[in-house]
């Protein structure tokens, strides 16, 4: 029994680098061999795959992009999903961006969803509006009268000659806004300066982190279900019945929060042994 | 002193209550200016801040360059990449076929390059660099030093466990023997008696096993044990009524800052 203790205090002081190459393998290994573990959808997912799924061909949905390239392993699956499901269902897709490199990943969808996957036409199914600077003032400009803010998309095309722009003037001229967002700003000004003065029925997909900061809106029904990171990219790419990155990267995330918390046990015995000698001597 | 202090805050308590109170009245002018005018007016002003922001940095790094000072040569990096951005932006396209303004999100232009080949990596690798010290972080200070600790540090398994398919592989019976082995620990360390220990240990088992048998083990029963259902519970109460708890605060505290500013008593923006 004293062996055992003293090699788990032992390793208890392991140099930290040991617990690094650890993580990269079980990041790693799961990637290269999946599992495939079983994906079950929770309530806020499906609540936010009901909202789009309920929504008449050809609304109006107003897609934007809050996310850069650092959390784009997170957000990015769930746009995928997500725009999916909507051009499945044969919606008519606007697109803006509050985030500078927003335009970027909206562009990378752009090219891999609209134009590759599901070669629609330009102007037509879909929009790129682009990125203006100005946060939330920016979803007050989509609210007041957008056309004083985008004159032009992010093509340079002018606004009032693009055909699907017709009859859309401001935020309420749209039928459902989706948030794919990062941080600030984002979800949170989209529901306080957009969907709430508005009435504008909208959802968000965000990172694991910001869940907790969007949940209270979720939970009184200003925003209809979450996509809650990559497992909530992973449970959207189930329901839409098409797995993608987010699904290949569940197996990855399931065996490495189970070393960490495997991590965490083994440093509490560590520290409860430690303090039962400190007691006793 | 006029310019410098009574005139700025005579602007900024007329635009601030113009905009607090185009909220309440109905007027299409005020609406007008608190709708259109003062977010455009936001954005031209956002603009500027970025070439303040561009020259602070310049200023900054350079200073430390020319002194010398501790990492100044990080500092190189630093406006050696500020300027390639600038040149990648303003000067050199990189592509003949693509107009000005679309070349920044276009392919083949040297921009798009640079974001895609420079930005992408760097900014993933630094966010990628987190789960290798979240991980030590967890094993070396994650401790059950009193009940707030422990209270964080199941609520945290619990997340990290239920939000991930493998929580929901989890049986609530699996979690139910664990519990029953931690209560046999519980009680041993309180009693130090190797029959009490035991006694309650094969109590709990025998307790768990013949409430499974006679239910037929559903994986996801009893829900109080089931780590997705454990984890939705906790996002949805405990953690709900924290972030509310701390959005209102946070309101309150923009309002009192608001009315500060609107008063003319907070004048931090003119330096005082």
């Amino acid at each position: 029994m004293k062996y055992l203790s003293d090699l788990i205090l032992k390793l208890g002081k392991v140099d930290r680098r040991w617990i690094f190459v650890i993580i990269a393998l079980v990041v790693l290994l799961p990637l290269f061999f999946p599992v495939g573990l079983p994906i079950r959808p929770t309530d806020s997912t499906q609540t936010a795959y009901n909202a789009i799924d309920s929504l008449e061909p050809e609304s109006k949905v107003l897609v934007s992009f809050e996310y850069g390239p650092s959390t784009k392993p997170e957000i990015h699956p769930m746009t995928f999903a997500v725009l999916r499901h909507l051009f499945k269902n044969d919606q008519k897709v606007y697109i803006t961006c509050l985030w500078p490199d927003g335009q970027f990943m909206a562009e990378d969808a752009v090219e891999q969803i609209m134009e590759n996957e599901f070669q629609l036409t330009y102007g037509e199914d879909y929009v790129l509006l682009g990125f203006r600077p100005g946060n939330e003032a920016v979803v007050k400009g989509i609210v007041s009268n957008m056309r004083k803010l985008y004159t032009t998309d992010a093509r340079g095309n002018l606004i009032d000659e693009i055909q699907m722009m017709e009859g859309v003037n401001k935020l309420a001229d749209f039928d459902f806004i989706f948030s794919a967002s990062a941080g600030y700003p984002g979800t949170v000004e989209w529901v306080q300066y957009g969907a709430d003065p508005t009435g504008i029925p909208m959802s968000t997909g965000v990172t694991s982190i910001q869940v907790n900061e969007v949940m209270p809106y979720v939970q009184s029904g200003q925003v209809n279900g979450i996509l809650a990171g990559m497992p909530g990219a992973a449970e959207y790419e189930a329901l839409v019945g098409k797995p993608g990155i987010g699904t290949s990267g569940m197996d990855a995330q399931s065996i490495a929060h189970l070393v960490i918390v495997l991590f965490i046990v083994f440093g509490n015995v560590a520290f409860f042994i430690e303090r039962q000698r400190q007691k006793k001597y | 002193m006029l310019w410098k202090r009574q005139i700025p805050i005579l602007i900024v308590t007329v635009v601030g209550l113009l905009t607090l109170f185009g909220w309440f009245i109905e007027n299409e002018t005020i609406e007008a200016f608190v709708n259109d005018d003062a977010t455009q007016w936001y954005d031209i002003l956002a603009s500027f801040a970025i070439i303040l922001g561009a020259l602070n940095l310049l200023k900054l790094q350079g200073r430390k360059i020319i002194k010398k000072q501790q990492g100044w040569f990080y500092s190189l990096f630093a406006i050696g990449g500020f300027i390639f951005a600038m040149i990648a932006g303003f000067i050199i396209k990189g592509s003949e076929t693509v107009n000005w303004g679309a070349h920044v999100t276009s392919k083949g232009t040297l921009f798009k390059w640079m974001f895609e080949f420079m930005f992408t990596p760097l900014s993933a690798t630094m966010f990628a660099l987190l789960a290798f010290f979240v991980a030590s972080a967890s094993y070396r200070a994650f401790r059950i030093r009193n009940f707030e600790a422990t209270l964080l540090l199941v609520s945290g398994i619990i997340i990290m466990l239920g939000r991930v398919p493998l929580g929901s592989s989890i049986s609530s019976w699996f979690v139910m023997y664990v519990l029953v082995l931690i209560a046999g620990i519980a009680v041993n360390v309180k009693f130090g008696n190797k029959i009490f220990t035991f006694g309650t240990v094969l109590a709990g088992v025998v307790i768990v096993t013949i409430a499974g048998m006679l239910t037929g083990w559903p994986i996801d029963q009893p829900g109080i044990f089931y780590l997705p259902i454990l984890q939705e519970w906790i996002y949805n109460n405990p953690n709900v009524a924290g972030a509310r708890a701390i959005m209102i605060g946070i309101g309150l505290g923009i309002f009192a800052t608001s009315i500060r500013y609107i008063l003319g008593i907070e004048k931090s923006y003119i330096g005082e």
